[in-house]
């Protein structure tokens, strides 16, 4: 069940971090916990996947990382999206968003259809 | 959170990129970190959910994945990210150093166009004649492992027409296996090619039928020559070049099969060689050389050629080992008379010595002057840098005092240097293109093999190396002083009387002596070469050769077969030319003069003279000329008469001889009514003349005898017309050309051209070495001048309040004068001194390339030093009458 989410969330994982980014900067069990609370557990990814994606945005200048201090007195590497991912995210999630409402279409459609 | 956060940038420039410069973090440990802290915190949110820390744990796991997957991913990753990183980093700052540099230049244009200019020059004639060097010394010869290919000197090809071996032959060394795994030979010449629309004259090779095999280099069309073709009375066959093929045939393909006229006969075309290839000497076309050889193969080609034995050396065997066996093998079959003319060549010699032949030294000598300009060129640029470093030391001081460090400042300034010297390079670059352009041009024939001078990428990368060499050379000095001067100083003791000040006059003193004693090296050079040429100039060649025009042709064998066949064309040719209207003397004769090509000389002997030991023995040059030869080209008859006309072979045949044969046969006596010791079966030939020495083969060839016979005795089917009148020589060149063709349509013709440019030709090679090195010496010279300019303007600047104080207490525009002129002329002394011992030192390196001056000849050095003195003296009075400028009351108030 993980698996297969997992597997169809390759693409679009890079969309969802920068989505978890834009309130604030996180680390990334931050960003984990995110995705787990906003989809409610449907989404369950394997969140070892979540750090190669997170070096690809970055490589891309997308996101940032640095150190910094948590709440709780620990160091962590914190992430934030640069100028570059805000306008990266704003202009995919709506291509997403129509790709998301024609794959719906999709999978109501007749078997026949398909 | 945010409340604890550091280190946040307010830049775009990511964050890591200054952080990482601070400390570069440890890319390990922070993958461990990042992913502990995760699995850790997972861990720690399950067991508030009530898992046992066992169970939590093995969650944390499954929820993560592979941890060892991910982090060995990570950890890659990021460690090519930080080289990446630190690459771009060091771009960056070298980027910035680059853009400053170029600002700073950028803002005195002057200055950087003058350096730039000035390493141009110097780097421009290094490159150009180290492609030259290049092409004829370095690079590999277009052979398969030319290193393996050997000359063998002293081996000859046998003749079928003499039997009794008397010297060693090409069967002899291809019987010494060990040592060579094959051996060929080859002879180059001229032929006429017959078959097509207009005669054409081509340069033919005769060759072994194995010699493309022994070069290792394939025929591209066709095939090469057999065994059967290699042998006497084999089929008459050729190959033909490229540039033939597809210069006279269209580079048609079916050319191979058919058949083409050489010389009126008939040779089938059995291939066609690739582009490129034309050893030994631009050939058009190969032949085989037959062994045995006889005298109806040379008969084309002045009934002699002189051939070359090529080996290729057996696996593992220097050219030193085979020396002594071919050695001794060529003493073995030489008779006593050939062993008391020892040859001075090694048995045994690289391929390339051959083809490069007497340039070398030349070469060497004229790289090794470019060297002297470059680095008189360094010099000169090392102190502009420097007094451009002495103008910016409070520049330099604030960045100092501002934290720059001193390693920086070097830094700075070397890149600085580092981008002069390299738009000097580019600028050098495009100076050799066309300078090799020139060269080419004015350098003696292209070297046979050898491809010609060119820019290719090793001349680039040479050009880019001395760019790079001379930046640091010129650049260091002054980058390292100005960065020690800028840490010790303040700003505000910019004041001339600082250390630096002091220092850099001394240092710019120094590279100013430096390269007055470099340029007086060249023109001590120069004026050795020029001396020479002036000595070859004022040599009587012996002959008068202005009005005079010349062609030169090769009667086919087939055609004209007999004697009486070319006497006929000949006489018909001279009484036509003759004949026309601005002509007043038409000759014939075997060999030019100073036509740069080897001769036949023969010993000679008076009748009835005591026997000569064979050591003793004089030589003569065996030439055949009409009776007008001598008036025709100006050479006094000095005692008898000239042939008598017209030929009869009823006659005792005459001979006549020049002043140097009459010397040596007959010391003290009238050599006219003697006899010469017939050389071939005949009656013994009578002198009937005595005429003026003519310089032989070329300028610099020692003198030797001369002994003329009648042409009609023997009529050559090699032979070069000459005309005098009173036209231009070019028009009756081609006069001379019309007459020929009228007589015979199908006869090829050659190097149809007035006698002036034949002896032109003979000391071209000196000429260009000549105008080289005193264009070097001149470069060299100017340099120099500009040096002492510099160093006095700038010594004039700084003393501005001292010659005012002076002034105002009285001291005279002479004195000033002679105050600053004084540095000026201690300096050049001293640099004049040095170079003059210099060039006594390197005096023998130069020796060889010297024609009757000595290579300590007083008056080169003398006037070397005399016309450096006055320009250095000149260079200083510039400067130096602006010193008397000074406005006493102005300059004492300055500061």
């Amino acid at each position: 069940m993980a698996r297969d989410t997992g597997g169809m969330l390759q693409g679009t994982l890079g969309l969802l971090i920068l989505k978890a980014l834009v309130v604030q900067d996180q680390h990334g069990y931050g960003i984990a916990q995110w995705l787990q609370d906003v989809s409610g557990d449907v989404l369950q990814i394997e969140e070892g996947s979540l750090y190669p994606a997170l070096r690809r945005l970055e490589d891309k200048g997308l996101i940032t990382s640095h150190w910094a201090i948590t709440e709780n007195n620990r160091r962590a590497r914190y992430y934030a999206l640069t100028r570059a991912g805000r306008q990266h995210l704003r202009n995919d999630a709506s291509t997403w968003l129509q790709f998301a409402k024609a794959v719906t279409l999709v999978l109501r459609a007749e078997p026949s259809v398909l | 959170m945010s409340f604890f956060r550091r280190n946040r940038s307010p830049h775009p420039v990511p964050l890591w990129r200054r952080y990482r410069a601070f400390f570069r973090p440890d890319v390990d440990a922070d993958v461990d970190d990042e992913l502990r802290f995760h699995l850790e915190m997972r861990l720690a949110d399950f067991e508030r959910r009530g898992h046992t820390r066992e169970e939590a744990e093995r969650m944390a796991r499954a929820q993560f994945g592979d941890v060892e997957d991910v982090r060995a991913w990570l950890t890659d990753h990021d460690r090519h990210r930080q080289r990446r990183e630190t690459r771009l980093e060091i771009m960056d700052s070298f980027m910035q150093d680059v853009r400053y540099a170029a600002r700073r230049l950028s803002q005195r244009p002057g200055f950087a166009l003058t350096v730039i200019l000035v390493l141009g020059l110097g780097i421009g004639a290094a490159t150009t004649m180290f492609s030259a060097v290049d092409a004829a010394l370095l690079r590999p010869l277009p052979f398969q492992r030319d290193d393996r290919l050997v000359t063998l000197n002293g081996i000859t090809i046998p003749l079928q027409e003499i039997t009794d071996q008397h010297e060693a032959d090409i069967t002899d060394a291809r019987a010494l296996r060990n040592l060579f795994t094959a051996v060929s030979a080859y002879a180059a010449g001229g032929i006429n090619l017959s078959d097509v629309n207009a005669p054409l004259r081509l340069n033919v090779a005769l060759v072994t039928n194995d010699l493309f095999t022994t070069l290792g280099v394939p025929v591209a069309h066709g095939r090469g020559f057999s065994a059967d073709e290699g042998r006497p009375d084999g089929p008459k066959v050729a190959v033909l070049s490229d540039g033939l093929w597809r210069r006279q045939f269209g580079a048609d393909l079916s050319v191979v099969g058919r058949q083409v006229r050489l010389n009126d006969v008939p040779y089938q075309v059995i291939g066609v060689m690739p582009p490129g290839f034309r050893f030994p000497q631009e050939t058009d076309v190969w032949l085989p050389l037959t062994i045995p050889s006889s005298f109806t193969q040379f008969e084309a080609f002045r009934g002699w050629m002189p051939s070359t034995v090529v080996a290729r050396l057996a696996p593992g065997v220097t050219p030193g080992q085979a020396r002594p066996v071919v050695k001794s093998l060529i003493e073995k079959f030489q008779s006593p008379e050939r062993r008391a003319f020892p040859s001075k060549e090694p048995a045994v010699a690289p391929l390339r010595d051959v083809l490069v032949g007497t340039q070398k030294r030349a070469l060497l000598v004229l790289l090794g002057a470019t060297a002297l300009v470059l680095l008189v060129a360094c010099a000169n640029v090392t102190n502009l840098l420097l007094s451009r470093a002495l103008a910016q030391r409070s520049e330099l001081a604030l960045r100092a005092a501002l934290g720059a460090s001193r390693a920086r400042i070097v830094r700075q300034l070397l890149v600085e240097s580092m981008l002069l010297a390299l738009s000097g390079g580019v600028l050098g670059i495009a100076l050799a293109y066309a300078g090799v352009r020139v060269l080419g041009a004015v350098m003696p024939p292209r070297l046979a093999g050898a491809a010609p001078a060119e820019v290719d990428w090793r001349v680039l990368l040479f050009s880019l190396l001395v760019a790079v060499l001379t930046g640091l050379a010129a650049g260091l000095w002054p980058a390292l002083g100005a960065s020690r001067a800028s840490a010790g100083e303040t700003i505000r003791s910019a004041t001339p009387s600082s250390s630096l000040g002091r220092e850099g006059t001394w240092a710019r003193r120094t590279f100013v002596v430096a390269e007055l004693a470099l340029a007086l090296m060249l023109a001590v050079g120069a004026g050795l070469m020029l001396r020479s040429f002036q000595a070859l100039l004022a040599l009587d060649t012996g002959v008068r050769p202005t009005s005079v025009a010349t062609l030169e042709l090769t009667l086919p064998s087939a055609a004209y077969a007999s004697k009486a066949d070319r006497r006929r064309f000949y006489d018909e040719v001279v009484s036509r030319m003759e004949a026309s209207p601005g002509v007043t003397g038409v000759a014939a004769v075997n060999e030019l003069p100073l036509r740069g090509q080897a001769s036949i000389a023969i010993t000679v002997e008076a009748e009835g003279a005591p026997p000569v030991p064979p050591d003793q023995m004089k030589m003569a040059q065996l030439l055949y000329t009409t009776p007008s030869y001598f008036s025709t080209l100006g050479i006094p008859v000095l005692r008898g008469r000239t042939f008598s006309t017209p030929y009869d072979s009823a006659r005792p045949p005459e001979v006549i001889v020049n002043e140097t044969t009459a010397r040596q046969l007959w010391p003290g006596s009238d050599p006219i009514g003697k006899r010469l010791k017939s050389f071939f079966n005949g009656p013994s030939p009578v002198v009937v003349g005595v005429v003026g020495d003519v310089r032989p083969v070329s300028l610099e060839v020692r003198q030797i005898g001369q002994m003329y016979y009648d042409f009609g005795s023997s009529p050559p089917s090699n032979a070069a017309l000459l005309a005098r009148g009173t036209l231009p020589p070019a028009q009756l060149a081609r006069q001379l050309r019309e007459v020929v063709r009228d007589v015979d349509p199908r006869q090829a013709v050659y190097n149809v051209r007035p006698m002036t440019e034949v002896i032109a030709g003979a000391i071209a090679p000196r000429r260009t070495n000549t105008t080289l090195l005193t264009l070097f010496g001149i470069v060299a010279v100017g340099l120099a001048a500009m040096g002492v300019y510099g160093v006095i303007a700038y010594g004039v600047t700084r003393r501005t309040k001292e010659i005012g104080i002076r002034m105002a207490l009285g001291a005279q525009p002479r004195n000033i004068l002679a105050l600053i002129a004084r540095e000026g002329v201690l300096l050049a002394l001293l640099g004049i001194a040095l170079g003059a011992a210099g060039a006594w030192a390197l005096r023998k390196v130069v020796a060889s390339l010297l024609y009757g001056v000595s290579a300590d000849d007083p008056l080169a050095f003398a006037g070397a030093a005399v016309v450096l003195f006055a320009i250095a003296v000149v260079a200083t009075l510039i400067p130096a009458r602006a010193a008397l400028k000074v406005d006493p009351a102005r300059t004492i108030r300055v500061e």
